[in-house]
């Protein structure tokens, strides 16, 4: 045991004296920082309502006028100024006095044309189309209705609308799940490099002779590369908690992260050991996480769901299942690719 | 002069030969260290998962819903509603009788029926009279809610698509258009065209298809439009020639986002009921250019995609992927070369390290270029994409080189690696979203790609200021790698900080002092000394703006009251640590004697250098960076000096250079002083420069 945590130690120490995972960190920081900054500026180009009372103001003519001036009542954000004309509303929409201008027809067949006109290339486009499709979407409802009879099944009723942020979500789905996994792809690639750099400089060698086991080795350097990763996890999770943003289950999520930074250590460890050089070995390494997790993530139920779901406590019976399920793959995998190890020695 | 020429011309030869001696030996050695065994296991991997997900995504068992039953929704399983939550992927139904709000429940359905309906146990959907989701008090518990809705949403829309009587179902035709406010209209077009809604409405906006039906629409398009509106025009021709029947299909592609029922899009077509083969072909084709401006749109109220290039920027991020493995080859190539000195007898030939570099780098540039073209030519991109991905593909490869010269083991390498492939992704990626919005993000060369794939004409000006300057950067890049091109760098171990001065101090020489006298040595080189000192620091000018640019977009999402004060103070370190920096190597590697007179002299050198430079930079102000709040607060000293009396204005030009030469100085006496003074002195000089720029922003 003593000279696993030898070799362990060894490993943190050259860790810290590159300063290395203080890289990892700011790497991470950086991705969390921007993929924030990236859903902060989509959403309020999106969510007319992030942006202080957005109203647009729609010029309309047509036959069918009254009934979107109705509609119009009914959204937030939209009001309809009816013109005599389409040349008059596409008038007040050059001289600036309309955002957008719309033109409805009654047909033959039954239906409501709508010709839309919405202002080309400004910044504020994003947001009356938004505003507009609500609109529009509004009075196609209404006129549904209307035609109710005619239906075979009749739609169901909508709830009223609520307010939520867009980017509760998000954080939930795709944050929190990728700042937790960051860390589980940073330590199988810290430990492929280590390996292969012992091997390249010869001191595998030296390794060797001293009164260790290969197995023994491999535990080292997978403890320091595995109990490094649920630390940032950790890390993340309470930085999210002082935002304000409360994280639920924090000890079977850091469980479940462990059980997958043992899964792709192992992964690495087989890499090292099979692959004739560092090139190769990262090249393999980085082919096979992302055909693990991106494979993962496609099925239902993948780690990212589970985190989310655990984060958002919404688990059920399932999700602890496949916690254990995970840590027992972890595992087994581990012990397999050590055994291997052990008996095969590194192949070069 | 022609014999010079000719001598110029035979060297130029060598040098050539020489690079493309390497480069072969280089690449020869690379597709050995990446053995047939390798490839061919990782790309049985890959055939794997892509068969597993395939056939996952096929049979419906597997889907990218990263948001798959995060909310738990308590409602009846005889109520009309259970179909739609169960059809929602991030709900979950649990049964309303046992489920308690908050606890085993985010909301709950509650449906009020019509008296004496539902005696049966079953309720039709047209005797609720009203529907309640009561949700918990939480903001989980408003999502559930807002959820709820949509899923209702799209379950209508669903039923909605089934209907035969396609004019009840869908009675609004919506036929948009994207009009500049300075073009005259010619009104009587769009109406007279408005009246289709029978086949016709599908190929109304591909303009090519128009024989079929009457409408004056199409063709007015085209005639009254900008030549943007054109381009496109054509764009969404060749896009409904892919899709199928309906032109209007392509926004299905792009708008998973924002709504939920994005191929309700078919849903005008009366002739064409094919609602499941639609849905394959909106997913299988990625549709370039979906819902840029100008492509109008022709549909129901629900199929209208607010202008966003959603897949051309997916097209675009395309081209970064593959440089991520390439630089992780580069990297291992270089660092190679530095361990248990194997790069030596490559030292020792009479090749200069330029030309090793240059032919050790070739073989991976040739590699990105055939790439860039490969995949330009899938996902339909013309000559200015690959043009466009040239300078990110260097600086991807220059930052790496610096990375492996830099890198004491592989484990740091990784790091850099990681760092490089993070932060360049991200400057190249981010601006690139804002295509449509904003002229600033042409700083980024893939906005070029999305303009090139949604088949926008772009200036030559528009396409040299977005490229230059990463073209500058990487060249840059490289230059600093090369200064430890040379043993003592490459096969030490020293820290990262060392060998990053060491990179510096290679590029200056030492400044001669008159004897103390008062006399200063006239002539040429002291002047070149300081030339290269003002030099080196102008060089530093591309990588100060963006740092500056990556600290507005980080202090972005802060309020302004502590964003503007930040920014500030770190906008004054950026450029105060660019000035001094390569001061303090010059010092520390003993270049520079450690005297005030010299530390004077290279202090206003290099302050009139940055501020030369950050003059010759004042093109933001053409981009229109300037009106943002934040961008004016960055680059304020280059803007807003009109309406002031000429000595004012002159005064205000040369306060800049004042200021920079003045803080540079103090720094610079404090660098060669030693390493805490250094520090101390540059604080101070942060501090002043902070507050001028607080005085400039107040007074602008």
């Amino acid at each position: 045991m003593d000279s696993r945590l030898t070799i362990a130690g060894r490993e943190l120490a050259g860790l810290r004296a590159e300063k290395t995972i203080l890289l990892a960190i700011g790497i991470q920081l950086f991705i969390a920082t921007f993929s924030s900054f990236l859903v902060v500026g989509l959403v309020s180009m999106y969510d007319p309502g992030a942006l202080d009372g957005a109203e647009i103001e729609v010029a309309a003519a047509g036959d069918a006028v009254d009934d979107l001036e109705r509609a119009a009542s009914e959204v937030p954000g939209a009001s309809v100024t009816p013109y005599e004309d389409a040349d008059a509303a596409r008038s007040a929409f050059d001289r600036n006095a309309a955002d957008a201008v719309v033109v409805t027809t009654r047909t033959e067949s039954g239906r409501v044309s709508a010709a839309v006109t919405a202002p080309d290339s400004t910044v504020e486009t994003t947001v009356i189309v938004v505003q507009l499709r609500e609109l529009l979407r509004t009075y196609e409802l209404n006129e549904r209705d209307a035609r109710a009879s005619y239906l075979e099944e009749s739609p169901l009723p909508l709830p009223d609308r609520s307010d939520t942020s867009p980017y509760f979500t998000f954080t939930y789905t795709v944050l929190i799940p990728l700042l937790v996994f960051l860390p589980v792809f940073i330590s199988g690639s810290l430990i492929v490099d280590s390996i292969t750099e012992e091997l390249d400089q010869g001191t595998m060698e030296l390794l060797r002779v001293a009164p260790v086991t290969l197995a023994e080795i491999v535990d080292g350097k997978a403890a320091a590369a595995i109990g490094i990763a649920p630390g940032q996890a950790l890390l993340w999770l309470l930085l999210l908690e002082a935002n304000g943003t409360s994280v639920a289950n924090v000890g079977p999520i850091l469980a479940l992260m462990t059980a997958l930074t043992t899964l792709v250590v192992a992964v690495a460890v087989g890499i090292a050991a099979v692959a004739p050089d560092r090139q190769a070995a990262q090249l393999l390494y980085s082919v096979a996480v992302l055909v693990l997790f991106g494979g993962a993530t496609a099925m239902a139920g993948g780690p990212a769901n589970a985190v989310a779901r655990l984060a958002i406590d919404s688990a059920g019976a399932t999700t602890g299942v496949l916690v254990v399920a995970y840590a027992g793959i972890a595992a087994a995998a581990y012990l397999g690719v050590r055994r291997v190890v052990a008996v095969e020695g590194f192949g070069r | 002069m022609i014999d010079g020429f000719r001598r110029v011309g035979r060297r130029l030869a060598v040098g050539v030969r020489r690079v493309l001696r390497v480069a072969r030996w280089e690449s020869a050695r690379a597709s050995g260290g990446v053995d047939r065994r390798t490839l061919a296991a990782g790309v049985a991997l890959l055939l794997v998962a892509g068969g597993v997900v395939g056939v996952g995504v096929a049979t419906g068992v597997a889907g990218l819903d990263v948001d798959q039953d995060v909310y738990r929704v308590g409602v009846d399983a005889e109520s009309p509603y259970s179909e739609a939550i169960e059809d929602a992927p991030s709900l979950r139904p649990v049964a309303a009788g046992t489920a308690s709000l908050g606890d085993s429940a985010d909301a709950v359905v509650v449906t009020v029926v019509e008296p004496g309906s539902g005696a049966d146990g079953s309720i039709d959907a047209a005797d609720v009279e009203e529907v309640v989701v009561r949700a918990s008090d939480t903001r989980k518990g408003e999502a559930a809610a807002a959820s709820v809705r949509e899923a209702v949403e799209s379950h209508n829309e669903r039923l909605m698509r089934a209907e035969p009587n396609r004019t009840a179902a869908f009675p609004v035709v919506v036929t948009l258009r994207y009009v500049g406010r300075t073009t005259p209209l010619d009104g009587g077009a769009t109406l007279g065209g408005s009246d289709g809604g029978t086949g016709g409405s599908g190929g109304q906006s591909a303009g090519g298809t128009d024989a079929t039906d009457s409408d004056g629409d199409g063709s007015g398009t085209d005639a009254d439009d900008t030549g943007a509106d054109e381009s496109s025009a054509t764009d969404s021709n060749g896009d409904a020639d892919a899709d199928g029947p309906s032109g209007d299909e392509r926004t299905s592609g792009g708008s998973d986002e924002t709504d939920g029922d994005g191929s309700a899009t078919d849903a005008p077509d009366t002739t064409d009921d094919g609602a499941g083969s639609d849905d394959d072909g909106g997913f299988a084709v990625p549709s370039i250019g979906g819902a840029a401006f100008g492509a109008d749109t022709v549909g129901s109220p629900g199929s209208i995609t607010p202008p966003f290039p959603f897949t051309s920027l997916l097209l675009a991020f395309a081209f970064l992927v593959p440089m991520n493995f390439l630089i992780q080859a580069y990297g291992s190539s270089i660092l190679d070369e530095r361990t248990n000195r194997r790069g030596e007898p490559l030292l020792v030939t009479p090749l200069s390290p330029a030309e090793i570099v240059a032919g050790k780098t070739l073989p991976y540039a040739a590699a990105a270029a055939v790439v860039t073209s490969l995949i330009a030519l899938l996902v339909g991109g013309g000559a200015l994409s690959v043009v466009a991905v040239a300078p990110v593909a260097a600086t991807f490869l220059g930052a790496t080189f610096v990375g492996a010269m830099f890198a004491r083991s592989f484990k740091e390498l990784t790091f850099v690696t990681v760092g490089v492939s993070v932060l360049l992704t991200t400057y190249a990626f981010v601006p690139a979203i804002f295509t449509n919005v904003t002229p600033v993000a042409l700083v980024s060369p893939l906005t070029l790609v999305v303009f090139d794939l949604q088949g926008e004409a772009v200036s030559a000006g528009e396409v040299l200021f977005s490229t230059a300057p990463m073209a500058v950067g990487a060249a840059l890049l490289f230059g600093l790698g090369l200064g430890v091109y040379r043993e003592e760098d490459m096969f030490s171990q020293k820290p990262v900080t060392r060998k990053f001065l060491d990179a510096l101090a290679v590029r200056l020489s030492a400044v001669p002092v008159g004897g103390g006298r008062g006399v200063a040595i006239p002539g040429r080189k002291r002047l070149r000394a300081l030339g290269s000192v003002a030099f080196l620091t102008a060089c530093t000018i591309p990588f100060v703006f963006v740092a500056e640019l990556l600290a507005v977009a980080v202090l972005f999402a802060l309020p302004v009251t502590v964003s503007i004060p930040v920014l500030l103070v770190t906008i004054a370190f950026i450029e105060e640590v660019a000035k001094s920096i390569g001061l303090y190597a010059g010092f520390e590697r003993g270049v520079f004697e450690r005297t005030d007179r010299v530390a004077l002299a290279v202090g206003l050198a290099s302050g009139t250098g940055f501020f030369l430079a950050e003059k010759a930079t004042a093109v933001v102000q053409a981009v229109g960076l300037t009106e943002l709040f934040l961008g004016r607060a960055a680059f304020a000293d280059v803007s807003g000096f009109s309406g002031l009396p000429p000595i004012a204005l002159a005064a205000l030009f040369f306060a800049p250079l004042v200021l920079h030469v003045a803080a540079t100085s103090a720094a610079s006496v404090g660098a060669s002083r030693g390493r805490t003074a250094y520090a101390l002195a540059l604080t101070l000089a942060t501090l002043g420069h902070a507050a001028y720029n607080v005085g400039v922003v107040s007074l602008g």
